[in-house]
């Protein structure tokens, strides 16, 4: 995520334009993790494992991509496209053994959730291993040329206003993790869809009476969940860098658990969060141009651990409730029994 | 009748088994020979006594680990922020390594002491932030991991780089006398197992004979008739943290003293995480908790030299531990393991019925 500053190397403005294109372009795999997590919670699942799931469907998703690009010889973009749809598939199908731990054997679901990180992080780490590094592995003991990442999509118009038009410069999945986040209002708040979802979330035996099928509509709820995590997760091979590397997620799937919270359980909330955490993110990044800004007596934050600290200082300030209260689904981690 | 206490019996070696072959499946998968990579993984950790003593090295800190939790999960706590508490324990113990002059008793005995002070601070806040803030210990945790974790990578590259400005990835090595003394050459210290029996029955005594192991089973079990019997669960939740979080210092004191001689990146080595897997395969028994640290530690090391021999990759360890915890809480039934959950209202406690030999 290297900003272009070009030749107007000093202006502050340019500097702030920059910085909010990073910080929307940053946010995306937080905004989705958080998504996930709306999905599944607000249907009464805990889910810790979006960690995991994002990790596997950022390796699948790529190995899909570089398959479909060297062994098949399929032009880059629809290469890319195909490692998106694998990334949601994986994700989902991640999704799914947490779905049959947690509703049909109810198992605690934090313990499913971390078997799903742990087996994540084993499961992309051998198979980087064995499949690109090792001799007699398919790409012969070297890392195949990636497809490269999703081009960038200029909105019409938008792009050409001056200064302010780089923030409408970004790439696909931001894009469609911001329409989820519309998409994902109406469906949760307007549909009954979301109507039921909400219903076995808040209390799921008025929702068992009135004829609701628990049982599928928290699988469901789980899955679609999944499918986003695993869009979140495309986010880091296919959209940021061309290139997997053991445990690269690096905690987003948490942080953006600490954005749902944040959000209390709302989409937009949850976008809003996102983007808090996205900007001190992006602080860290840009860090190197705005460092002679900042004044000698705040000399400490222009060490880059100390910026780096702030999402986690604020995670635990919005969780303490000092920022804000908030309140979890009613019945959000409880299995149901008829 | 009678068989079906055979079953009941047999059971919990059913998913075992399961795990054993799916690894097998995934073995033949990559055209490797299942027999040639379980010899390899047994060479690697029992090959050598060096090898043998490695594996017990790696088993000290976690078994200190897995204690600790063995009191947050009676208490119904998900101490997950464990990992952070092992990386402040090691930074702590590395800075009296690093700095302090004293003759070699004195200074392990401070290392040891300032490791579980640090430990037991780092738990102790994630456990004011749950009483206080409302802040669950998962969350709580997670950001108190990435602090520490932070925290060490701006020791490691500013104040304690090494002179030369050299390596990015950790400290000079420790002086001799700053370290435990290691058993012929390996990374192994006896001391540090004495301090893990000590721990053991400690821990073992403290939830089996005391009033206090009492109070944390009631806290875990049931909160609200533990408030009406008059535990105090700030006071409680507080202390089971804070005594998790000085055995997790220890543990990472005895990564950085014994495994390692300096203070590295990544210094835990997702050891607290491991540990939660130790405890959820236990079935919070405690005395089953050194023979499963063992065991997942002579996997772990076994795999390592699997790279050598048949270029399969060590991660392959991960894979078996995590499958094996997989299927046992698909296949072990409650009743059998104490792990799976029937109740609603227990939901999100860990089962403390079954601490028991």
């Amino acid at each position: 995520m290297v900003v272009a500053v070009g030749g107007q190397k000093d202006s502050p403005l340019l500097i702030i334009t920059s910085m909010l294109a990073t910080t929307i372009a940053v946010a995306t795999p937080l905004t989705l993790g958080a998504l996930s997590g709306i999905f599944c919670e607000r249907a009464g699942v805990v889910n810790i494992g979006i960690e995991g799931m994002m990790l596997g469907a950022a390796f699948f998703g790529w190995l899909a991509a570089i398959y479909m690009n060297t062994i098949f010889d399929v032009a880059p973009l629809p290469s890319l496209l195909v490692g998106v749809l694998f990334a949601m598939l994986s994700g989902g199908l991640f999704a799914l053994l947490h779905a049959v731990l947690s509703i049909t054997y109810k198992v605690d679901q934090i313990i499913g959730g971390t078997v799903i990180n742990i087996l994540a992080v084993g499961i992309t780490g051998f198979l980087n291993r064995q499949l690109f590094f090792e001799k007699g592995s398919i790409f012969g003991g070297q890392v195949p040329h990636a497809p490269g990442v999703l081009p960038r999509l200029q909105i019409p118009f938008l792009v050409d206003i001056p200064v302010l038009g780089r923030i409408f410069d970004q790439q696909p999945l931001t894009i469609a993790a911001i329409l989820l986040v519309i998409i994902s209002h109406y469906v949760i708040f307007y549909t009954p869809w979301g109507l039921r979802m909400r219903a076995v979330g808040e209390h799921p035996r008025a929702a068992d009476t009135v004829g609701i099928n628990v049982s599928f509509t928290r699988y469901a709820n789980v899955i679609i969940g999944g499918m986003l995590a695993g869009l979140g997760g495309a986010y880091f091979t296919l959209e940021s860098v061309p290139s997997f590397e053991p445990l690269m997620t690096n905690g987003r799937g948490f942080i953006s658990l600490a954005a749902m919270i944040f959000g209390n359980w709302t989409p937009f909330g949850a976008w809003a969060a996102s983007l808090v955490f996205g900007a001190a993110q992006a602080l860290q990044i840009n860090l190197q141009f705005y460092r002679e800004l900042i004044p000698d007596q705040w000399a400490i934050l222009q060490n880059s651990y100390v910026v780096g600290l702030a999402p986690y200082i604020l995670t635990m300030l919005i969780l303490t409730g000092i920022i804000g209260k908030t309140t979890p689904p009613a019945a959000d981690g409880i299995p149901y029994e008829k | 009748m009678r068989i079906r206490t055979w079953i009941v019996r047999i059971w919990p070696l059913v998913p075992i088994l399961a795990a054993l072959l799916f690894t097998i499946g995934l073995l033949v998968l990559f055209g490797a020979d299942p027999v040639e990579v379980f010899q390899a993984m047994w060479q690697g950790a029992f090959g050598t006594q060096d090898k043998t003593l490695s594996v017990v090295a790696f088993t000290i800190p976690l078994l200190l680990s897995s204690l600790g939790l063995l009191l947050t999960f009676t208490a119904g706590l998900w101490n997950i922020g464990i990992e952070g508490q092992i990386v402040m324990g090691a930074v702590a113990a590395s800075w009296v390594a690093l700095f302090m002059d004293a003759t070699s008793p004195v200074l392990i005995a401070v290392e040891v002491i300032l490791a579980m002070l640090a430990g037991a601070l780092w738990a102790g806040v994630a456990g004011i932030l749950k009483t206080r803030g409302g802040v669950h210990e998962i969350f709580g945790g997670l950001a108190l991991n990435s602090l520490a974790i932070i925290f060490t990578n701006y020791l490691i590259s500013g104040p304690w780089q090494p002179p030369e400005g050299g390596s990015f990835f950790g400290t000079v090595p420790f002086r001799e006398i700053s370290q435990l003394s290691r058993f012929a050459d390996s990374r192994f210290a006896p001391f540090s197992l004495l301090v893990a029996m000590v721990a053991l029955v400690m821990v073992f005594v403290a939830l089996r004979g005391t009033t206090w192991g009492l109070k944390l089973k009631a806290l875990g079990q049931n909160p609200r008739s533990a408030f009406l019997l008059g535990v105090s669960s700030e006071r409680e939740t507080i202390l089971a943290m804070m005594f998790c979080g000085a055995l997790a210092g220890l543990a990472g004191a005895v990564r950085v003293l014994s495994w390692y001689d300096n203070l590295k990146q990544n210094i835990s080595g997702g050891i607290g995480y491991l540990a939660l897997l130790v405890v959820m395969l236990a079935a919070y028994r405690t005395l089953w908790v050194p023979l499963i640290a063992f065991f997942f530690s002579a996997v772990l090391n076994g795999a390592i030299t699997l790279q050598l021999r048949t270029q399969l990759h060590s991660s392959l360890g991960g894979i078996l531990t995590g499958v094996m915890v997989l299927f046992v809480l698909l296949f072990g039934s409650s009743k059998a393991l104490g792990i799976g959950k029937s109740s609603e209202d227990e939901a999100l406690e860990p089962d403390t019925s079954e601490i028991e030999s």
